[in-house]
């Protein structure tokens, strides 16, 4: 039995609760109406949008517990977006067809970057910004500033396997989530990840791979971003490339929130996804309160400083 | 070295007589074409698509014009400015320009002008510079519109919201026109302005709670056409109870009108941003200076009962008819 200060997560944990628990006090609405933050409906919609995010940064956790850095992920979240929408809108492709396809141009983006970084030992940040002009400038090429209306097209009873369309993101979410935290835990390849991330030379000495899993984290990165453009695209009804702007420093920010320590060996998946439910939980209920939507950003500044010193007071309790 | 120093030499000497030649050149030689520099505020806004298209046609009736379409491709103020530079330096002979930031660029602006280079403001003025005019819609008064419009389809009294994205000087002037305008009707409540911190997505989530929290909604104002550039964000809109007004006019905006899901559009001239810059600067070009610095190109008010007379108009402008 783990001492409960020992769990990585728990500072994130802690936030999270800490958040929902200010925000349903301060939304508390008049008698007889029906709470506006915290409701069913409500926690679907923080989850689908935050899916976007939790679903890249997942990619992202790996690649940081590796000890490297992914750049590409908005853009390669745009990328695919705008494949998967323009097959889907302007050649007829069916839309599992064309999201597999948007999934597959991910996943080769990650290749490219860990063929970059492996190959011609190019250091994992410029590898993946070069990855990010070229996705977004890919992007860029195929909508010309246009965008695809995928809203259009999948007009009302869309089921997907029997679900309503508004859970699909959360699912793929949870189910991925899950999968790579077993990976990572309970697998030789996931403890290969962290011993590359906690000192590179003495992996490569005790006879891990070490090339081949910094291939595989980067692939990870790309695919679970490929999967996030293509929820993304659902979510918002539109493959746009200017779409997902920025968002790879939320995502990386979700990870270290999250408990991933940017020097590598340190960090998790399931925490990486509860980071970026605290920025859904902060982007969600600020514009409910009258004036304070114009403060979120700064908000979400201070909260990601407060989190991580808190971890990093944990982790001297723990050391 | 020396040889290098030559070179430079010579580079420059070239630069310098090929410019003043230009320069000194302000109305056309027979025969010569117009190179105009035609600048969006940036790539990634899908109605700037249209203003090429208006410059495209303007330049194929005058003839010998060509247009150069450049923009940052995303709303970057420091990007906008280096190309609007680049077109200095590479002495185009007028540029048309839609300022993501008015006051920034009025020093490179005026730089174009003492250089020899008109230029013209679109869409989005930078008022305190020395251009020769510009074309678009009064934003102050297109937010009034769009004000009153909310003021006559909720009968003088209910709650609004608003959905803007701060930092664009033209969406603050309409957002003060609509709120002008509501000042005037004192049973109707602004519960809200809400800010989409220019990142599309947010839209549809904002939309979704706002709804929730103010259930008695009588309309959602947008300033910018986040809402009705995807069905997904109007989505959680009942529109027996809250009515949609929003700018821009592109679908599926107009099936949105038609379906009943949004109330009014308000669609601007984007084929006019294109095609009327153009033919100042060709006027001027050929010592014709504008009548007044301000044109208003007025808005168009889309409701279901013009909607259709409306998108025929738009279609053959589009098809470059």
């Amino acid at each position: 039995m783990k001492r409960l200060w020992q769990i990585r997560e728990l500072s994130t944990v802690v936030i999270l609760v800490i958040e929902v628990i200010f925000f349903t006090w301060w939304l508390w609405p008049e008698a007889g109406r029906t709470h506006p933050f915290l409701n069913a409906d409500n926690a679907l919609l923080i989850l689908k949008y935050s899916s976007i995010y939790a679903i890249a940064a997942i990619g992202a956790a790996i690649v940081i517990i590796s000890g490297g850095i992914d750049l590409a992920p908005g853009a390669v979240m745009a990328l695919t977006g705008v494949i998967g929408a323009d097959l889907y809108v302007a050649h007829g492709w069916s839309l599992a067809g064309s999201m597999m396809a948007a999934i597959a141009v991910g996943l080769a983006s990650g290749v490219v970057s860990a063929v970059l970084i492996v190959a011609a030992r190019l250091p994992p940040f410029i590898a993946t910004l070069g990855m990010m002009g070229i996705a977004r400038g890919a992007a860029f090429i195929i909508t010309e500033g246009q965008y695809f209306d995928v809203s259009s097209r999948l007009l009302g009873g869309w089921r997907p396997f029997g679900l309503p369309a508004d859970w699909v993101a959360p699912v793929v979410m949870v189910v991925l989530a899950l999968l790579f935290q077993v990976l990572m835990t309970a697998f030789q390849w996931g403890r290969s990840v962290f011993s590359v991330g906690g000192n590179e030379t003495a992996a490569l000495f005790s006879g891990i791979a070490v090339n081949r899993v910094k291939l595989s984290v980067y692939a990870i990165a790309g695919l679970t971003a490929g999967i996030s453009g293509v929820v993304l695209v659902l979510v918002q009804g539109q493959g746009k490339a200017d779409l997902a702007n920025g968002y790879e420093l939320d995502i990386i920010a979700s990870a270290v929130v999250g408990g991933a320590s940017l020097s590598g060996g340190r960090g998790s998946v399931i925490g990486a996804v509860l980071g970026t439910l605290i920025f859904g939980v902060l982007r969600n209920a600020l514009p409910q309160i009258p004036g304070a939507t114009f403060y979120d950003r700064l908000i979400v500044g201070v909260v990601v400083i407060v989190i991580v010193v808190m971890d990093q007071l944990l982790l001297k309790k723990r050391g | 070295m020396r040889r290098f120093v030559v070179f430079l030499a010579a580079v420059a000497i070239a630069a310098c007589s090929g410019g003043s030649t230009q320069q000194a050149s302000s109305t056309p030689a027979a025969g010569q074409r117009l190179r105009f520099a035609v600048i969006p505020k940036s790539l990634d806004i899908p109605v700037f698509n249209y203003a090429k298209i208006g410059a495209d046609r303007k330049a194929r009736e005058l003839g010998n014009v060509d247009i150069l379409w450049n923009a940052p491709t995303n709303a970057d103020q420091l990007k906008q400015k280096e190309i609007l530079e680049s077109y200095i330096t590479q002495r185009v002979d007028g540029i048309a320009i839609s300022a993501l930031n008015g006051d920034f660029l009025t020093d490179t602006i005026n730089r174009a002008m003492a250089a020899g280079i008109p230029v013209v403001t679109w869409d989005s003025d930078a008022p305190k510079s020395n251009r020769i005019a510009f074309y678009g819609v009064d934003d102050l008064a297109s937010g009034r519109i769009m004000g009153e419009q909310a003021i006559k389809l909720l009968n003088g009294k209910g709650k609004v919201a608003i959905i803007t994205s701060v930092g664009a000087t033209n969406l603050q002037r309409r957002l003060d026109g609509v709120k002008e305008a509501l000042a005037k009707a004192p049973g109707i409540e602004i519960v809200e302005t809400f800010d989409i911190k220019e990142d599309v997505v947010r839209t549809a989530e904002i939309m979704s709670t706002g709804t929730r929290r103010y259930p008695d909604l009588g309309a959602w104002l947008s300033v910018g056409g986040w809402p009705v550039f995807t069905r997904n964000a109007t989505a959680s809109v009942d529109p027996s109870k809250t009515k949609v007004i929003s700018f821009d006019t592109i679908q599926p905006a107009l099936d949105l009108l038609r379906e009943g899901k949004v109330t009014v559009l308000l669609g601007q001239k984007y084929f006019g941003w294109g095609s009327e810059p153009v033919q100042i600067l060709y006027d001027y070009k050929h010592g014709k200076k504008p009548t007044t610095p301000i044109i208003d190109s007025g808005v168009d008010v889309v409701t279901k009962d013009n909607v259709d007379e409306y998108e025929a108009q738009f279609k053959k402008m589009a098809s470059g008819g």
